[in-house]
């Protein structure tokens, strides 16, 4: 077995630059592909060829670009990879950290196994957020208590009501949208996985 | 020469290529580099060698066809497809398919009216 050997700089230049171009395309896939090719250009070629001869089998190969490309329109059209496996991913990344933070871990372990996603797909599904729609709320709850803490007297005398502490306008309008990522983050990040694993 | 849509003939190429493939194995099985060579080389049906690979791969995924791995005597090993009795149905319902199509656009293009 020779695959240890060399192949042309021009082919190995072409290789690196289908790397570049499938980086965004999930693991499994991305290094699939790339080993095709790369038997596909120790098949055409040799280190011995001329620059023109491997430019010829290059440019019948395409450009790097053009293949990711089809391997994406094949990944969309294609099957429906949400499985058992991806569906349990999703669901215990939303509300597994309800079961004592416990279920939100198998999520994610489940998320980062899978090979529907890619690496940025994982990074929000974790991060967006830790501990899923639990700590979500925790948040909000925590949120809310700190941004409300108004402390009102009444005076006694004639009713009127006097406030101290809590939160500006300003203030307020921005622990209204913390909640909002808090609470509705995580149902977006659910939806958004399920949208990528297609 | 007048120039017909590209998009139109990549469109047909792109119906039409999977069955290709699944014909190319139907008989004996071969390897991806193989198959690639061979649709090349027929003329107007492949632009592009590398795209095909993609197109292998979801081949596979379908289970329409099925791989083994082996040594190659000059190289990293080959993967060799074969069709699969789900690919051999898929392909045997396109060939039905595919000569009344075939037949009716012939029928149009040469005389102008429905066969």
């Amino acid at each position: 077995m020779m695959a240890t050997a060399s192949l042309h700089p021009l082919a190995d230049d072409y290789l690196d630059r289908l790397e570049h171009a499938a980086r965004r395309l999930p693991r499994g896939e991305r290094r699939e592909l790339v080993e095709e090719i790369r038997a596909h250009l120790y098949e055409a070629t040799h280190p011995d060829m001329s620059d023109a001869e491997i430019l010829s089998v290059l440019d019948r190969l395409g450009e790097p670009e053009d293949i990711v490309e089809a391997e994406r329109s094949h990944e969309l059209s294609g099957i429906d990879r949400r499985g058992i496996h991806e569906w349990s991913a999703i669901f215990l990344v939303l509300f597994g950290g309800f079961v004592f933070g416990v279920g939100w871990i198998a999520g994610a372990i489940l998320l980062w196994s899978s090979r529907a996603w890619n690496t940025r797909d994982k990074l929000i599904g974790t991060l967006v957020v830790p501990g899923g729609l639990a700590a979500g709320l925790w948040g909000a709850l925590a949120v809310a208590v700190v941004g409300a803490g108004r402390v009102c007297t009444t005076a006694v005398p004639r009713g009127a009501e006097r406030c101290s502490g809590g939160a500006s306008t300003l203030g307020l309008i921005g622990v209204i949208a913390l909640l909002a990522v808090l609470v509705l983050g995580p149902f977006c990040t659910a939806m958004y996985l399920a949208r990528r694993a297609r | 020469m007048v120039a017909i849509g590209e998009s139109v003939i990549s469109q047909l190429r792109r119906g039409v290529l999977e069955f290709c493939v699944l014909a190319l194995v139907r008989d004996e099985e071969r390897y991806g580099f193989e198959i690639v060579r061979a649709l090349s080389e027929a003329s107007g049906l492949v632009t592009t060698e590398g795209t095909l690979y993609p197109l292998l791969g979801r081949l596979r995924k379908e289970g329409v066809v099925e791989t083994t791995w082996r040594e190659s005597p000059s190289g990293p090993p080959r993967r060799y497809y074969r069709l699969t009795a789900a690919g051999a149905a898929k392909l045997a319902a396109f060939a039905a398919e595919w000569v009344r199509f075939r037949d009716s656009v012939d029928a149009l293009l040469e005389t102008g009216v429905p066969r």
